[in-house]
C-alpha cells in the first residue's frame, strides 16, 4: 500500500518510529494507518494551517543578536513523538529520583555541607560554581525545597537507552510550547488523538499553581501568586504570559513591585497589594540590585531581604544554579547514591571535567571527537561540536579551556535518536531530545511527556530554539495494549 | 489590577480607535474628492487639513515638499517613520496588547495581532496602492471586530472600564479635531440651492454619522445642525457629548462618585465638562467661535487624560512622564526604524 512513509530511511540511528525501513514500532501503528494515508499535499496543507495559527496567536520567541525582525514562531513539526506507557514509567521514576537528590544536595550545600565533609563532592567545585550563592548559606527556605520546577533534558543513544543530558534547575522554559503543541494537534488531527489513549497535559497550569501555593507563608490562606517577567522584550515573554494566564495569576515586571516592611507589594489601580509567592523568570543575577547586579533594572530592590525574612517565597529558590552547573552535573549519580542509597534510574552521559587535570588533557587531545560545553551557558551557546568544527574553532576552544579549565566539560558525541520530520513533501529523520517538566510541591509531579525538541537542520545535533531547532508534540500512552 | 496593566489596556484601546478614525478620515476624503468637481483640481486644500487634524504637518513637510493625495495617504497609512500612521498605531495597540495578553481574551489578542500581521505584509502595501478604499475598509472592519470582541469577551471589571475610557477619550478628541478642520469654512448654506455643502457632508461621513444624521434632520444638510449633532447630541455614539457620557460611566464604575471632598480629580474635571456640554446652546458656541470652543474642549480633555494617569497609574510618585503618556505603556518609537521605507 502506498504510504507517506514508504521511502523513509531510518538510517543507522535509533529511530523512534521505525525499527527498520517499512517496519513501524508497535506504538506507532495508529499513526502509520492514519497519517500515512494522507497525500504529501494534504499533509503539507495541515502543517501550513498549524503554522498560521501559531503566527496569528503570536506563539513566538525572540532571537537575540539577530537583526532579522525579533519575533519568530518556534517551528512546529506535526508528526507526534510517542512514548509507550512502560517506557515512560521508568523515565518518570528516574526524574523523581533525580529532583529529590538535587534538592537534598542544595539543602545540604547551603546548610551543613555533609556531602563535602564526607568527601563525595569537592568543596572547590561547589564554591567555584558561578551560581553558588554564599549569601544563602544558613537561610531557611520554605519546606527546604530549592528546585520547584525542573526541566531535565533527556536524550536517547544509538541503542534507544535514555540518558540525562542536563538538569535545568534555574528557570527552565518551554512548557508553554508543550501546551500549545497539544492544542495544535487537537485542531489538526482530532480523530487521531481520540483513537489513541494519549495522556493529557493540560493540567500543567493547575499543577504549577498548586506547587506555587504550597510555598506561601503558612499564615496565608489564599496567597497572591505572581509571575515575575523581565518584560515584553525578553525572548520567553510569550511563555511568561501564557503560564500566568493558565494559572489565572497576574504577570508583573520588577517596576510593578515595591518593598515595604520587608514585604513585597504590587502597585495596583487601587493601591498596594501584598504578594506572597513569586514564580520568577528572572535569573538570580538580576533579581535584586541591592544584593546581586547593581545595574539591574529588572528586579526589585530589597526582594532578597523579603525572601530571607520569609514574607515572600520564590520559585525557584536563589542559588539553585550550583546544582545544574555542568561540572556538578557529573556528580549527580554520586549524590543519588549518597542521599538515597539508590542507583540512578536514568544514567548520566559520560562527562570529562576540565577541572580534573587528567580529564582536561583527555579533552584537549580529543577535541574533534567531543562536545565541549561551558559549564553555565545554556540555549546551545558557548559550545563546540567537535566533529562539525573547524581547526580554527578547535584551537580557539583549546585556548579557552587552558585559560579556565573549571569552566568547561566535554562529553562524547551521542548519536541522538531520530524521528521522522516532514520536509517539504516527504519525511526525513532528524535528531530529537526530550524535556519533561518536573514539579516539586507537597508532592512531586511529572507532566506526562514534555517538550520534544528537534534539530531541524539535516545531521545537526543541536535542538535549541535559538539555534534553528523546532519542536513536536509528545504523546505518552495510558497503556500499551 | 496592576497600574501598568490598566495603562496598557487604556492605550491599546486608544491606538485602535486612532487607527480606525484615521482610516475613515482618509476614506471619506478620497470620496469627497470624487464629488468635488472643479474644486478638486487643488488637492492640497483637501489633504492639508487632514495633516492638521493628526498634528503631522511638520513631520510631513520634512519628508515631502508638496501636499499630494498619494503621498499624504501613504504617509498616514503605512509610513513607518510617521508615529501616527495607521501602521504604527496598530503596532502600538498590538505591543500594549502583548504586554497584557494574559489579561485580555485570546480572541481579542488574535484580532489585533492579525491586523498587525496584515498591515506589515506586502499584500497590505499592494492593496493600499491599487484598491485604497478596500484597504481602509479592512482596517475599519478589524476595528469594529475589536470592539465587538471586546464587548462580548471582557468581564465588566476594571479591564472593561479602562478600555472604555481609552476608546471614548480618543474618540472624543478625534471628533473635535475633525470638526475643527471645517471651522474655517462658512457655516451658511451654499447660495445655489442645488449645491450641497460637500465639506460638511464629508464631515458626517468621517464620523460614520451620515445615515444617523439624515434620519435625525429629515434629510436637511444644514452646517450648524451638523456641528450641533456631532458636538452636543447625546444619542449618537461618536458625538462629543456621547463620548463624555460614556467616559463618565466608566470613571464612576472605577472610583465611585462620593462626596466632593473625596472625589477623585478626573471625576471632578469630567463632571464639570459634562455639565458645560449639557447646558450650552449652539448660539453660545458660535458666539465664542467654533475654533475657540473646540480648543477649550481639547485642553479640558488633555487635563482629564493627565489626571487619569496621575490617579490610577502614578498616584503621586514621580514616575517619568513623556507628553501625554507615562513610560509604562508602549508608544510608537520611530527613530529605530526610520530607514525602512525611505
Amino acid at each position: 500500500m502506498s504510504s507517506l512513509f514508504n521511502d523513509y530511511q531510518p538510517g543507522s540511528f535509533f529511530d523512534e518510529m521505525f525499527s527498520a525501513p517499512d517496519s513501524a514500532r508497535a506504538h506507532y501503528a495508529g499513526i502509520t494507518g492514519s497519517i500515512g494515508t494522507l497525500s504529501p499535499a494534504e499533509y503539507a496543507a495541515r502543517q501550513r494551517t498549524a503554522d498560521t495559527v501559531f503566527l496569528r496567536q503570536g506563539v513566538t520567541f525572540t532571537v537575540y543578536g539577530d537583526d532579522q525582525g525579533t519575533e519568530r514562531i518556534f517551528p512546529f513539526d506535526l508528526m507526534p513523538r510517542i512514548i509507550p506507557h512502560k517506557e515512560w514509567e521508568r523515565v518518570e521514576s528516574g526524574l523523581i529520583q533525580r529532583i529529590t537528590a538535587l534538592n537534598l544536595f542544595l539543602n545540604d550545600v547551603y546548610h551543613e555541607q555533609k556531602i563535602i565533609t564526607d568527601g563525595i563532592v569537592p568543596r572547590e567545585l561547589v564554591e567555584s560554581a558561578s551560581h553558588f550563592r554564599p549569601e544563602f548559606k544558613g537561610v531557611k527556605v520554605p519546606h527546604g525545597i530549592y528546585i520547584h520546577i525542573c526541566g531535565t533534558d533527556l536524550v536517547r543513544d544509538g541503542k534507544g537507552e535514555y540518558f540525562v543530558l542536563e538538569d535545568n534547575g534555574r528557570c527552565p522554559s518551554g512548557a508553554s510550547y508543550m501546551l500549545e503543541n497539544r492544542n495544535a494537534m487537537k485542531r489538526t488531527f482530532p480523530g487521531l488523538l481520540q483513537s489513541l489513549p494519549v495522556r493529557p497535559v493540560d493540567a500543567y497550569g493547575s499543577m504549577l499553581r498548586e506547587t506555587l501555593a504550597h510555598l506561601a507563608p503558612p499564615s496565608v490562606i489564599d496567597p497572591n501568586i505572581v509571575v515575575l517577567t523581565p518584560g515584553v522584550f525578553n525572548s520567553a515573554y510569550f511563555e511568561h504570559c501564557y503560564l500566568a494566564k493558565q494559572m489565572g495569576v497576574p504577570i508583573v515586571e520588577g517596576r510593578d513591585l515595591v518593598l515595604k516592611n520587608d514585604r513585597i507589594f504590587m502597585r495596583t489601580t487601587k493601591g498596594l497589594q501584598q504578594v506572597h509567592v513569586i514564580y520568577r523568570r528572572i535569573d538570580d543575577d538580576f533579581l535584586d540590585p541591592l544584593v546581586f547586579r547593581k545595574d539591574s533594572l529588572l528586579g526589585v530592590p530589597g526582594l532578597v531581604k523579603a525572601y530571607q525574612s520569609g514574607h515572600v517565597a520564590l520559585a525557584n529558590s536563589i542559588g539553585t544554579g550550583v546544582a545544574d552547573d555542568k561540572a556538578v552535573y557529573a556528580l549527580v549519580p554520586k549524590m543519588i547514591k549518597y542521599y538515597l542509597d539508590q542507583d540512578p534510574i536514568l544514567p548520566n552521559v559520560t562527562t570529562y571535567l576540565g577541572v580534573d587535570p587528567k580529564e582536561c588533557e583527555y579533552i584537549l587531545a580529543n577535541l574533534p571527537n567531543l562536545v565541549v560545553k561551558a559549564v553555565n551557558e545554556s540555549g546551545g551557546y558557548g559550545m563546540l561540536m567537535g566533529p562539525h568544527s573547524t581547526k580554527e574553532e578547535q584551537t580557539e576552544f583549546a585556548k579557552r579551556i587552558r585559560a579556565n579549565p573549571r569552566n568547561y566539560i566535554a562529553q562524547p558525541v551521542l548519536q541522538l535518536s531520530r524521528h521522522p520530520v516532514f520536509q517539504g513533501d516527504h519525511f526525513e529523520g532528524r535528531h530529537i531530545d526530550l524535556r519533561p517538566y518536573v514539579l516539586y510541591g507537597d508532592r512531586i509531579q511529572v507532566v506526562p511527556g514534555g517538550l520534544t525538541r528537534v534539530a531541524l537542520k539535516k545531521g545537526s545535533l543541536v535542538v535549541n530554539s535559538s539555534q534553528g531547532g523546532g519542536s513536536k508534540d509528545t504523546w505518552v500512552l495510558w497503556d500499551d495494549e | 489590577m496592576l497600574s501598568r496593566v490598566a495603562d496598557s489596556i487604556y492605550w491599546m484601546a486608544r491606538y485602535m480607535e486612532r487607527a480606525e478614525n484615521l482610516s475613515r478620515l482618509l476614506l471619506s476624503t478620497q470620496d469627497l474628492l470624487l464629488d468635488a468637481g472643479e474644486e478638486a483640481a487643488d488637492e492640497s486644500q483637501f489633504w492639508g487639513p487632514i495633516l492638521m487634524t493628526t498634528g503631522d504637518e511638520e513631520r510631513y513637510d520634512k519628508v515631502h515638499a508638496t501636499i499630494e493625495g498619494e503621498l499624504v495617504a501613504l504617509f498616514l497609512a503605512l509610513r513607518t517613520d510617521n508615529p501616527n500612521s495607521i501602521l504604527n498605531c496598530v503596532r502600538a495597540a498590538r505591543e500594549n496588547a502583548r504586554t497584557v495578553r494574559d489579561q485580555i481574551s485570546d480572541e481579542l489578542w488574535e484580532c489585533i495581532n492579525g491586523l498587525r500581521l496584515f498591515l506589515e505584509s506586502p499584500e497590505a502595501a499592494a492593496l493600499h496602492q491599487n484598491q485604497r478604499a478596500a484597504f481602509y475598509e479592512k482596517v475599519l472592519v478589524a476595528s469594529y471586530q475589536f470592539q465587538g470582541i471586546a464587548a462580548s469577551t471582557t468581564p465588566r471589571d476594571e479591564s472593561w472600564h479602562f478600555l472604555r475610557l481609552g476608546l471614548c477619550l480618543e474618540r472624543a478628541d478625534k471628533t473635535t479635531r475633525l470638526i475643527d478642520t471645517c471651522s474655517a469654512i462658512s457655516l451658511d448654506m451654499p447660495p445655489n440651492p442645488l449645491a450641497r455643502p460637500l465639506r460638511w457632508a464629508a464631515l458626517l461621513r468621517s464620523s460614520s454619522a451620515w445615515h444617523a444624521f439624515q434620519a435625525y434632520s429629515s434629510n436637511k444638510l444644514n452646517p450648524v445642525d451638523i456641528v450641533e449633532y456631532l458636538l452636543l447630541n447625546d444619542t449618537f455614539p461618536r458625538s462629543f457629548a456621547w463620548c463624555i457620557e460614556a467616559m463618565h460611566t466608566a470613571l464612576i464604575a472605577l472610583c465611585g462618585n462620593g462626596r466632593l471632598e473625596e472625589m477623585k480629580v478626573p471625576v471632578r474635571l469630567l463632571g464639570r465638562l459634562r455639565a458645560d456640554i449639557a447646558y450650552i446652546t449652539m448660539d453660545e458656541v458660535l458666539k465664542e467661535g467654533l475654533h475657540e470652543f473646540i480648543d477649550r474642549l481639547q485642553s479640558k480633555l488633555n487635563d482629564i487624560g493627565a489626571s487619569i494617569l496621575q490617579t490610577f497609574v502614578l498616584y503621586g510618585d514621580s514616575a517619568p512622564v513623556i507628553g501625554e503618556a507615562s513610560f509604562l505603556a508602549y508608544h510608537p518609537k520611530v527613530e529605530a526604524n526610520m530607514q525602512i521605507q525611505q
